[in-house]
């Protein structure tokens, strides 16, 4: 029932790659091929997703123009801190920084989600320059906007896990989760099915 | 009357899992066999693309009432092989979807146990239903008749 609840409702159009920052995106908007990576920045599974997946996601299908990677924000209301590093990510990505910023989120996400010290984990890969401009743009409603579209469009499409990819190539769209996202081999097999 | 019945749910759900596992890509349903960490690399696609369209058989063979017996008796074996392999990942603690239905999240719980447990006794009863030597019929007494 949930799948086709899934299914009914990515196949409503519309909700594309838009209120995305560029900033975000890996990859050229004109490859055939959309992956949306839905992620919280406290979950492990996230995390090994982000670590072990995605450079081979970027090197085979963004770096050869396959495909475009959509970093989406979803964080879950039991993490107490995911939404603070969600804020800073989006607002690190309008000063071109979102890939260094969530990766270290993602890297210490162990250590700031017990003791909440979310900046001092940013702030350690950023210039005082665009500390500064990151902690102020945090705090912008457009930034807060675009990670509330992330959430609203993620549970509108029936999303209750993190983290979960969606397959979008024109008309069809193919939400995958659970364990084969941390399989590269099953992964990588399922995109080039899509991309036939 | 009843084992028609049984039979025929029995089979209906088999089917249906079949359906959604066939729906969706078959990497997803091979992430899910991957994950009781049980199975050699090499034979998790084939199980993947070979296993709902097997179910499928099954179900539709024990709808229709076609070679029940053996239809029977195999669904039986599978939901005994399915049902041990989600006893033992419940009980060595890993949290994991049991892919019964599909690539819709349904981790290994106590409800799935019952759930597959009772299908499990559903798929032995239409088996010994069918196997159980057909009881002789009796014998038919000669009318007395009246000299």
């Amino acid at each position: 029932m949930k799948l086709f609840a899934l299914t009914m409702a990515l196949a409503l159009p519309a909700l594309a790659a838009q209120e995305v920052h560029p900033g975000k995106i890996q990859g050229n908007t004109a490859a055939p091929l959309r992956i949306e990576i839905f992620s919280d920045f406290e979950c492990p599974h996230c995390k090994s997703l982000h670590d072990e997946i995605l450079p081979q996601l970027i090197r085979d299908y963004a770096n050869t123009g396959k495909a475009y990677i959509v970093p989406r924000e979803f964080p879950l209301q039991g993490h107490r801190y995911s939404r603070e590093a969600a804020s800073y990510a989006v607002a690190a990505a309008r000063v071109g920084k979102y890939p260094a910023v969530a990766s270290a989120l993602f890297r210490n996400n162990a250590s700031w989600g017990t003791t909440g010290k979310v900046w001092e984990t940013v702030a350690a890969v950023l210039s005082p320059a665009d500390q500064a401009k990151v902690q102020a743009l945090a705090k912008d409603a457009a930034v807060q906007k675009e990670i509330q579209y992330d959430v609203n469009y993620g549970m509108g499409a029936g999303l209750d896990r993190t983290p979960t990819v969606i397959l979008t190539r024109g008309a069809r769209r193919q939400p995958v989760t659970g364990s084969i996202l941390l399989r590269y081999e099953l992964l990588k097999s399922l995109i080039d099915d899509y991309l036939k | 009357m009843v084992a028609v019945v049984l039979r025929v749910t029995l089979g209906a759900v088999f089917a249906y899992a079949a359906y959604l596992k066939l729906a969706a890509p078959w990497q997803l349903f091979a992430g899910t066999i991957a994950d009781y960490e049980l199975f050699p690399s090499w034979s998790i696609a084939p199980l993947a693309r070979f296993l709902p369209g097997f179910e499928l058989v099954l179900g539709l063979l024990l709808i229709a009432g076609l070679w029940t017996r053996y239809a029977g008796a195999l669904t039986a074996l599978l939901m005994g092989a399915f049902f041990a392999l989600m006893v033992r990942s419940y009980a060595l603690g890993m949290e994991i979807d049991c892919g019964c239905f599909g690539p819709d999240g349904d981790p290994i719980s106590w409800r799935t146990l019952v759930r597959d447990g009772a299908l499990l006794l559903l798929a032995i009863g239409v088996t010994w239903m069918y196997w159980k030597p057909r009881r002789a019929a009796a014998p038919v007494e000669e009318p007395k008749v009246a000299v």
